[in-house]
């Protein structure tokens, strides 16, 4: 049996082995050879993967448990690092190793001659290690480690290209967005170690003592575990981009495009997402923060779907999608449809990964061209990347028999069956659903077909991508495809649901329990009506963009730091953030500072004055000096006759 | 023995380099560092070592009080590590020295070590007297180096340091020297003996007093004026041993005399806590607009120290170990960021922010090391920093979730000006033309290198830390008692007569009647003072004979 420890291990021996070389190779012209660096970062992720398979084979029904040592032994605190392989790990680190290794390979040809090269590769092999920390371990403390380890290096490769400015503003702003976030995380956890010291941040202790909760007890800690869990709720919605703290992704789309389709697409960004999951239990108490976390999932999805429509910037409009594609998940987690939120992260992981390599594989054809106006009639000149493309279009869409419609569809039936606002969720949702077969279908059409818009100059150099970008493009597609089999519960298949079963099963079954049932409709309309929706917006789409593309106005040149459209969250944080910040730190410098200064200088000056003026009178004034000690001796005998003595 | 070595021959040092050339930077440079390795494994073996205390000496009579001075060291988990800052710190600032302020190695070096043994003898002295005598010290050698190696401001600056440390400690004088007058000798058990006898108004005086040295030192809203121009105009090296281990003075005052002595009101203790926030968020608001990068981290590590003093007035159990691996972790991180922002000065020649940029192409080695230490500062899960702060966010959440969100609100601030910094100095493109000074050598390179691979050694084991303090397990309290009963026995033969024997009896049944008084102040002396920790030990020892003597009469 493989110890659970070797699966951090590989990536993170990449990253030490991938970092020297890039330090001692830094002073170097040329850089270092880029096959060797290429096989050392495509080879670590790979034996991760291997691993993972490994261990998800010979994994019994409940889960794999591994302590490996002590991390922190205070009074009052106590936290080892420690491991848990149960289903829900074995689903998210099959696709996060699997899809990781997938874009390291992909990178090789999308970062070739880029002088950071190894450097680029380093922090990828560090984001894995972190994200497999995340979903590997078994205490929300060492989860917190991978949660910021993502953050950091989300933040490394935003600002990758570092001598623009934009590019690092663009970094900064998703670290402190995010830290915001954290924070939300770090309450969350004393909460918890609140209510039942700090063994309760150990996952299956956390399940233990939630399951042993009942009548007078829960009434208790119903208050600190509601606010444990809106704080959470904080700390996922920093992570996976939702209302209020969406405003960095978009922004982060300034980072290499691999870098988009790994960490802000498929796996850091659903973190929140598996935390939810994996907090199930305690959530499934709490029906008022689940009523928060569905309608924030709600208004993030359609508000990021209306905003994916007036991008230009084929990124941008991936990005949005991708926010709007988390708020289904949190839709789901939100009506306790833990597995269902969990499938929608599994094949939204291919189909828009396929997406974001795709646009990556357009951008390098045109050499960085990111506008869609410049685009246009690609699909004549890189049908592969086009093929990839339009499959995963049909699965985000929710075309019949692609990945998204078994999983999309999914979602919306839970919503309808969860209440009493049920049909009103899902009405909202599936005009979201309208509204993302009509972006896509804009992105799709500005794309690859009419002509192309572009200079001349430009269109001669438009090749397909290499070899090593193309296979990766076509496994994701192919992921695109089928990877909704698993769960397609229309035609009787439901092995993802039994895989999550032993981890947020119980919860979600006494969930339902507690509310007495569910009622059961019939899976066909919904399919219908999914078909239906996406159907209308490929229609809409056709209608609305087939035709005319708008001119392409002055630079397009993708900018960080700016984003607009997302829900005016900028404009908020920027009044009820940043300027309120600013202004305390102007007043703290400009005044309170300035006041400090002065006092201690005129304390300093009437020192010197009152030195200068006793000296004058040592100098001078010999009978005036003697007379002023005598009265002084006087004094201060009175005051030690009247107040009877200092001690 | 070790002690002694750790706190008198940094002065022998200091004299020894006299000898040397004063034009040869080199050889000067190769003894420095020599001398620098071997107080650095004397510490480490200082930690290794676990408690320890030297035998009382008497040193001299202050006219008016009762008892006599004396020259007696003790360490234990707190004072060993803040003396490993002091000596680590002081090695790298002695490597990187040697190209940044190389006008006069020698004298540098001098003043150096002569501040590490006064710092030395700060963090190990167990007599008040001693304690206050080179809590002084530090600043003359500090002020010295300052106004002898400083930027442009510096003689303004030197005034200013060595003026509002010196004033800010004047009170402790006097509240020290009248303390005396009604203590048996200047030891921390009669110190808080006699503290007790005195009515509310005085000990409010006497705690002021106290508390203002070590609130300048430290330092906490409001005195701190001394601070940001100290450490932006002292040369770099010297900056970092301010910041990284003798700003800790203040912060170990409030725990090695402050605790132990006073027994203090909830009042009091709620007030130094927002004190300490309040300076932790002003720390990170000026931060965010600092222009002068060596101000900025000067604000930042104000900042820093104020959450470790936030920290230690929670009062909580979990508060020791927590501050103490914070302290150890800004010791090293603020040190290791000012080593290296002083290389970038000497590289670009200005410490202007806005000045600075586009490092990140120019120089990669460096700009890596710099990126790296900027990230550790920043309290990542996994750093040293990270087990701090959350263990201090810990104990503050004790002490009400506001005090929390407000230590959370820190750490976003933090992120946001560390952020800036490293963004402004290695990032985007050069702002102007310079020609490049001498860029960071290979040594320096590995020397700051080393704290930066400790800080996350420490992250992920911070057991190093602390179980240093757990070291009082039932073995070393047993040693320790001998060495205690040893010491009294000494003290005993010598005239003065210390009356330990029956002030243990008076304790004892003051602890049973009312343990709730004792506990503010128990928390912190149990480690600080080896002598309390074995009264404690014998406190319990009779507790559970008188127990298991009613146990056996009810047998009866």
């Amino acid at each position: 049996m493989l110890p659970l420890w070797f699966i951090p291990l590989f990536p993170l021996i990449g990253t030490i082995l991938l970092g020297a070389i890039a330090v001692i190779s830094s002073g170097s012209k040329k850089g270092p050879a880029e096959g060797i660096v290429g096989t050392l970062a495509v080879a670590f992720p790979t034996f991760a993967f291997a691993s993972v398979v490994l261990v998800a084979y010979t994994m019994p029904v409940g889960g794999i448990r591994e302590t490996l040592c002590n991390w922190i032994d205070i009074p009052l605190f106590r936290a080892d690092i420690g491991f848990l392989f149960d289903g829900l790990t074995r689903v998210m680190l099959l696709f996060i190793t699997g899809i990781g290794a997938l874009i390291t390979l992909y990178s090789i040809g999308y970062m070739h001659g880029d002088r950071g090269f190894a450097r680029f590769f380093s922090y990828i092999n560090l984001f894995l290690f972190s994200m497999i920390v995340l979903v590997l371990s078994d205490s929300l403390l060492f989860t917190f480690l991978g949660w910021e380890g993502v953050g950091l290096c989300s933040y490394l490769l935003i600002g990758f290209w570092n001598k623009d400015l934009n590019n690092c503003k663009a970094a900064n702003k998703a670290f402190i967005v995010n830290r915001v976030g954290d924070i939300g995380f770090i309450l969350g956890m004393l909460c918890l170690i609140t209510i039942g010291g700090s063994s309760l941040l150990n996952y299956e202790s956390l399940n233990a003592f939630v399951r042993m909760l009942s009548g007078d007890m829960l009434a208790t800690v119903l208050p600190i575990l509601c606010l444990a869990g809106v704080l959470f709720f904080v700390g996922c919605t920093g992570k996976s981009a939702q209302i209020p703290l969406l405003t960095w992704l978009p922004d982060a789309m300034a980072g290499p495009t691999p870098v988009s389709a790994l960490i802000h697409a498929a796996t850091m960004v659903t973190s929140g997402v598996y935390l939810l999951a994996r907090l199930s239990s305690m959530f499934v108490l709490i029906p008022v923060v689940l009523d928060i976390i569905t309608w924030i999932g709600l208004l993030t999805a359609f508000w990021a779907a209306v905003a994916g429509l007036f991008q230009n910037d084929i990124k941008k409009v991936l990005a949005y999608s991708t926010i709007s594609q988390l708020g289904y998940m949190f839709m789901a987690a939100g009506v306790v449809a833990f597995d269902a939120s969990i499938f929608h992260v599994f094949t939204h992981a291919f189909f828009k990964a396929a997406l974001f390599l795709g646009a990556g594989a357009i951008i390098h054809a045109l050499s960085g061209e990111q506008d869609m106006r410049k685009m246009g009639g690609m699909i004549k000149k890189t049908p592969v990347t086009a093929c990839v493309m339009i499959f995963a279009f049909l699965a985000i869409i929710g075309f019949p028999g692609f990945a998204g419609f078994w999983s999309k569809d999914l979602i919306l039936e839970k919503l309808y069956v969860s209440g009493p606002m049920g049909p009103a969720l899902y009405g909202v949702a599936l005009l979201t659903a309208v509204i993302t077969a009509v972006y896509m279908g804009r992105l799709i059409v500005m794309t690859f077909f009419g002509s192309y818009r572009g200079s001349k100059e430009s269109e001669a150099h438009i090749h397909e991508a290499p070899v090593c970008m193309l296979f990766p493009m076509l496994v994701l597609s192919l992921g695109s495809i089928f990877a909704g089999y698993l769960w397609a519960e229309a035609i009787g298949l439901d092995f993802f649901k039994e895989t999550l079963a032993p981890v947020v099963g119980g919860a979600q079954n006494l969930y339902f329990a507690a509310k007495g049932g569910v009622s059961h409709v019939n899976p066909l309309i919904f399919a219908g009506l999914g078909t239906a929706a996406a159907l209308l917006g490929i229609f809409l789409a056709l209608v609305l963009f087939g035709g005319r593309v708008p001119q392409a106005k002055g630079s397009s040149a993708p900018e960080g730091y700016k984003a607009t459209w997302t829900f005016l969250f900028d404009s908020v944080h920027k009044y009820c953030g940043i300027i309120p910040v600013s202004v305390l730190a102007w007043l703290a410098e400009m005044v309170v500072d300035k006041i400090l200064q002065g006092v201690q200088w005129t304390v300093g000056s009437l020192a010197e004055i009152l030195g200068d003026g006793t000296r004058n009178l040592q100098v001078r004034k010999l009978r005036l000096q003697i007379a002023l000690s005598i009265a002084g001796t006087a004094a201060l005998i009175i005051i030690v006759l009247v107040t009877g003595g200092l001690i | 023995m070790l002690l002694n070595l750790l706190v008198l021959a940094p002065f022998v040092a200091a004299i020894l380099m006299v000898a040397t050339s004063k034009e040869d930077p080199n050889s000067s440079s190769r003894l420095a560092t020599l001398f620098g390795i071997g107080f650095l494994v004397l510490s480490i073996m200082l930690i290794a070592g676990g408690n320890q205390a030297t035998t009382p000496v008497e040193w001299f009579r202050i006219p008016g009080t009762k008892g006599p001075v004396y020259y007696y060291l003790y360490s234990h988990g707190l004072g060993a590590w803040m003396v490993f800052l002091s000596t680590a710190l002081s090695l790298v600032a002695l490597i990187t020295a040697g190209n940044t302020a190389c006008k006069n190695y020698r004298n540098f070096a001098i003043g150096i070590f002569s501040l590490m043994g006064a710092m030395n003898g700060t963090f190990l002295a167990a007599d008040a007297v001693l304690f206050f005598f080179f809590f002084e010290a530090m600043v003359i050698p500090a002020a010295v180096l300052i106004a002898g190696f400083g930027g442009s401001e510096k003689k303004k600056a030197a005034m200013t340091f060595a003026i509002y440390t010196l004033v800010g400690s004047a009170p402790m004088m006097v509240a020290l020297w009248y303390l005396l007058t009604i203590a048996d000798n200047s030891l921390l058990l009669s110190l808080a003996i006699a503290i007790q006898s005195l009515s509310p108004e005085t000990q409010t005086a006497v705690l002021v007093s106290f508390l203002l040295a070590f609130l300048v030192k430290t330092p906490i809203f409001p005195f701190h004026g001394w601070q940001a121009i100290s450490y932006a105009e002292a040369p770099a090296p010297l900056s970092a041993i301010l910041t990284g281990a003798m700003s800790k003075a203040g912060v170990f005052g409030f725990i090695a005399w402050i605790l132990p002595i006073f027994p203090l009101q909830m009042s009091y203790v709620t007030t130094l806590m927002w004190m300490g926030l309040f300076t932790a968020v002003y720390g990170g608001l000026m931060a965010l607009r600092a222009k002068d990068a060596k101000k900025l981290l000067a604000f930042s590590s104000m900042g820093h120290l104020g959450l470790a003093v936030a920290g230690v007035f929670s009062l909580s159990e979990a508060m020791l170990p927590a501050v103490l691996v914070l302290l150890v972790a800004h010791g090293l991180s603020a040190g290791a960021q000012f080593f290296l922002i002083g290389i970038a000065e000497r590289m670009t020649r200005t410490r202007e922010l806005d000045k600075m940029g586009g490092l990140s192409s120019k120089n990669p080695v460096f700009s890596t090391l710099f990126g790296f230490a900027g990230i550790l500062a920043l309290a990542i899960p996994g750093t040293a920093g990270f087990v701090g702060e959350f263990t201090v966010l810990l104990s503050l959440w004790d002490m009400g979730p506001i005090a929390a969100v407000v230590a959370g609100f820190c750490l976003i601030l933090s992120a946001a000006y560390m952020l800036r910094f490293i963004q402004k100095v290695i990032f985007g493109k050069q702002a102007r033309e310079y020609d490049e000074g001498p860029r960071m050598t290979g040594m320096e390179g590995a020397s700051i290198g080393i704290m930066t691979v400790l800080l996350l050694v420490f992250g992920f084991h911070p057991a190093f830390i602390t179980n240093s303090l757990h070291l009082f397990d039932e073995a070393a309290i047993e040693e320790m008692a001998s060495v205690s009963k040893s010491a009294e026995e000494t003290v005993a033969d010598s005239s003065s007569v210390v009356e330990q024997e029956p002030l243990e009896d008076g304790v004892i049944p003051l602890d049973d009647s009312n343990i709730a008084q004792l506990d503010s102040t128990l928390a912190a002396a149990g480690f600080s003072e080896s002598e309390r920790k074995a009264l404690i030990e014998q406190m319990l020892a009779a507790e559970a004979a008188e127990e298991s003597k009613t146990e056996a009469s009810e047998n009866e």
